[in-house]
């Protein structure tokens, strides 16, 4: 299923995380990523959700009905194509510093914490894609522990 | 001054006249200060669903009067306020404007399990437009004052402010202040969209210019936004008929040349078949619920679809529209009503077929009206509905509650008044009737109010007779009693091959419960005593209950069939019942 991103401008007041999952809820989704973080204007906050929808209609819906809630101020379905849509991840490996090195070049991360010769924590920032594509690579099975943030986009 | 008087000030600044509920440990404090309010009424429910459904009485009676007010419950934390969540989604569903005051636990101990704590703003978030729970004092006032703004703006809707114990007795801050005229709410993401674009309006008349078989639809919007007249000067105009939602009845008198009646699932033939016909659907103020669509993907197939609504969210929701005119209806039609553009239309065989169904229509039915009883020989819902509307020339307010008289009251009587029938229609609440009924006599006191129940609803609010009797409601009861829960048990008569699981009921002797409320009681068996214990209710002062004993195997029809489409529209009942299962004896008295 299509992968959608909204993304919502709303009044910072309590509750209204709730009622956003309530709704996505509601509507029988199962969010697949979600954040929030305080907008440019004081009071303000700026909420980015990805859900899984084919059907385009759904997806104003949900829309229209999360602009419905008093404290939602807009809310708007961004296109893939002209967004971009970026997550950060803080990665634990268990790896060896030479296999890691290989990657810098394609992979722009940093080395946050080296623990011992094979132990460090790496962070990540690019597309959902991007820092699968990177694991993947380096080998899933090196991980030792993984956070990621979720998405948060803007237009281009 | 304190967070209680700043409430019970606002709501009076508000003009809030009457408070419905009960109370409780947390709410003490405000019902305290009350005393101290004497041009703020209390008026003490038997069940705190009962006090919901007064308010909505409230806000629903008075919205078409010169004094609009909103209707205002009350109650304790924990179990009297959860007693008040199904008033509250009710109103939710129905759009009704109505503000909800609970006591909460101190806010020392939220969130702790706290003796009758319940966490209300959570329960009623999804069940509300607007849900608060004011900190301090100071923020009481404000608060209120919001509140009532969300509730009453755009489309209604219940709003609900949980106060906790402390802040009722808290006193406001030194530097407090509050500026009554002045206060405008902050709201950057409230808004609603009153005016009509030219844009689409425009493109809305050229379809009606247009259209050959054009149908207009009126929903609640009309009613609410006190638009019936400009509907009916609109649809004069242009010259094409009009059917109603459950919630658009009593917008324009019901017999209007125009008027096809109600359509959906108890809808019409007229109406439900013109809905086929039509080549132009011309709806406001509506929503597209299943019981007015049926199946959707058989929808209106051929037809353009205008639609005017305050709430965008229910534009293109259900059905997909040609147009949409995002905004108020009545200002729509002010416009449309002044615009030369539009032309009228003899559209002669288009009312010719409309005709035809409507002769089919009433053939079907009026053998039965006339003859008033069924094949056992007890009375026909529709004839009793029928009778009423005769004996009040169709002029007084109708509260009826949820079921097979429901849909009687909404096809029987002829409406006159604007805004005479208040029913609950989203949620289809049983129990509504009665308190309901009390609200709505409270804001228009100077006319008839008729509560029209089953056996089965009558008996799920039937403690408030406690409020009546106190106050002296002068509402007019009327029972029609047939033993079950009617309208299930016509859903088993047609599709469950006539199994009547869970439908009979063994019913109390209701002269006994109206003697024991010290109310004038009437039970009425034969067709020729409707008419004179009509007669006997409109002539005494003050409250009546009249028990009919009803023909439980009367079906209220046409009816498509739920999850079917139109085409699937039952007119006539297929069979006689068969003898009626054995288990009927068990459950039924009357
Ligand atoms: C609170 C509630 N519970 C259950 C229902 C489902 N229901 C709808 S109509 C109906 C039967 C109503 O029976 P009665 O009040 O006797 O009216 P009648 O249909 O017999 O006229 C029932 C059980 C409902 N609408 N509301
Ligand atoms: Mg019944």
């Amino acid at each position: 299923m299509k992968r959608r991103a909204i993304l919502a401008f709303m009044h910072d007041r309590p509750g209204v995380l709730n009622k956003v999952s309530m709704l996505i809820r509601k509507k029988m989704y199962n969010v697949d990523t979600l954040t929030v973080c305080s907008s440019r204007v004081k009071g303000i906050s700026r909420m980015t959700i990805t859900l899984r929808e084919d059907d385009i209609a759904k997806v104003t819906q949900v829309i229209k009905q999360l602009e419905k809630f008093t404290e939602v101020i807009s809310a708007k379905e961004l296109d893939t194509n002209k967004s971009y849509w970026r997550e950060a991840a803080i990665i634990k490996l268990e790896v060896d510093s030479e296999h890691l090195k290989a990657f810098k070049g394609r992979y722009n991360f940093e080395v946050l914490d080296k623990k011992s010769k094979d132990i460090q924590i790496i962070q990540l920032a690019g597309s959902t894609a991007q820092i699968d594509n990177f694991l993947d690579k380096v080998g899933r099975e090196h991980i030792i522990e993984i956070a990621r943030t979720g998405v948060t986009a803007m237009e281009k | 001054m304190t967070g209680k008087e700043k409430l019970l000030s606002a709501l009076k600044t508000k003009g809030i006249k009457y408070i419905f509920g009960y109370t409780g440990g947390a709410i003490m404090p405000v019902f305290d200060e009350l005393e101290n309010y004497k041009d703020l009424q209390f008026i003490m429910s038997r069940h705190e669903q009962g006090a919901a459904f007064m308010a909505q009485g409230i806000s629903r009676g008075s919205l078409s009067t010169n004094n609009p007010q909103v209707g205002v419950c009350i109650a304790t934390s924990g179990p009297g306020a959860m007693n008040l969540t199904t008033g509250v989604a009710d109103a939710h569903m129905d759009s009704v404007p109505m503000l909800i005051v609970t006591g909460q636990v101190a806010t020392g101990v939220i969130a702790t399990d706290a003796f009758q704590e319940s966490d209300i703003v959570g329960v009623m978030m999804p069940i509300s437009k607007q849900t608060y729970m004011p900190l301090h004092a100071d923020d009481v006032e404000t608060t209120v004052h919001e509140a009532h703004y969300v509730a009453t703006t755009g489309r209604g809707g219940p709003v609900l402010v949980d106060i906790p114990k402390d802040i009722q007795n808290q006193s406001v801050s030194k530097k407090y202040h509050f500026d009554v005229k002045g206060y405008r709410p902050v709201l950057p993401g409230y808004f609603y969209h009153p005016t009509p674009e030219r844009g689409p309006l425009e493109r809305a008349m050229k379809l009606i210019n247009k259209s050959v078989r054009p149908l207009i639809f009126c929903g609640h919007g009309v009613v609410n936004s006190r638009a019936g007249n400009l509907l009916q000067q609109f649809a004069e105009k242009v010259n094409i008929p009009i059917a109603f939602t459950l919630h658009g009845i009593s917008a324009l008198p019901a017999d209007h040349p125009l008027s096809l009646g109600m359509m959906g699932m108890h809808g019409t033939v007229e109406a439900n078949k013109a809905v086929v016909e039509a080549d132009l659907l011309i709806s406001f103020g509506m929503r597209f619920d299943d019981r007015v669509t049926a199946k959707l993907d058989e929808y209106a197939a051929n037809a353009d679809v205008i639609h005017v609504e305050i709430d965008p969210s229910e534009i293109d929701k259900n059905v997909a529209t040609s147009v949409a005119i995002n905004a108020d209806v009545y200002r729509t039609l002010r416009v449309l009503l002044d615009d030369p553009m539009l032309t009228y239309k003899p559209r002669r065989r288009w009312f010719k077929k409309i005709d035809e169904h409507r002769k089919a229509m009433r053939e079907a039915l009026q053998g039965e009206i006339d003859g008033g009883v069924g094949d056992n020989g007890k009375l026909l819902m529709k004839t009793i509905v029928h009778q009423l509307s005769l004996a009040t020339k169709g002029k007084d307010l109708i509260v009826p509650d949820v079921g097979q008289h429901q849909m009687m009251a909404a096809r029987f009587y002829n409406y006159q008044t604007e805004n005479s029938w208040f029913t609950s229609g989203g949620a289809g609440t049983m129990g509504v009737s009665l308190p309901m009924a009390i609200g709505v006599k409270l804001s228009r006191p100077d006319e008839r109010v008729w509560s029209i129940s089953g056996d089965g609803g009558f008996q799920m609010n039937m403690q408030e007779l406690g409020t009546i009797m106190e106050h002296q409601i002068d509402i007019k009861m009327l029972l029609l009693n047939n033993g079950y829960l009617g309208m299930v048990r016509q859903w088993q008569t047609l599709f469950f091959d006539g199994r009547y699981s869970g439908t009979p009921m063994l019913n109390p002797d209701y002269g006994f419960i109206a003697k024991a409320y010290d109310i004038p009681y009437l039970k009425v068996t034969k067709v020729k005593d409707i008419r004179p214990a009509l007669q006997k209710a409109i002539d005494q002062k003050g409250p009546i209950l009249i028990e009919f004993v009803c023909d439980p195997t009367e079906v209220i029809l046409p009816m498509i069939p739920a999850g079917g489409g139109f085409n699937d529209m039952i007119v006539t009942r297929p069979q006689k019942e068969k003898s009626v299962s054995k288990r009927k004896k068990k459950g039924n008295k009357s």
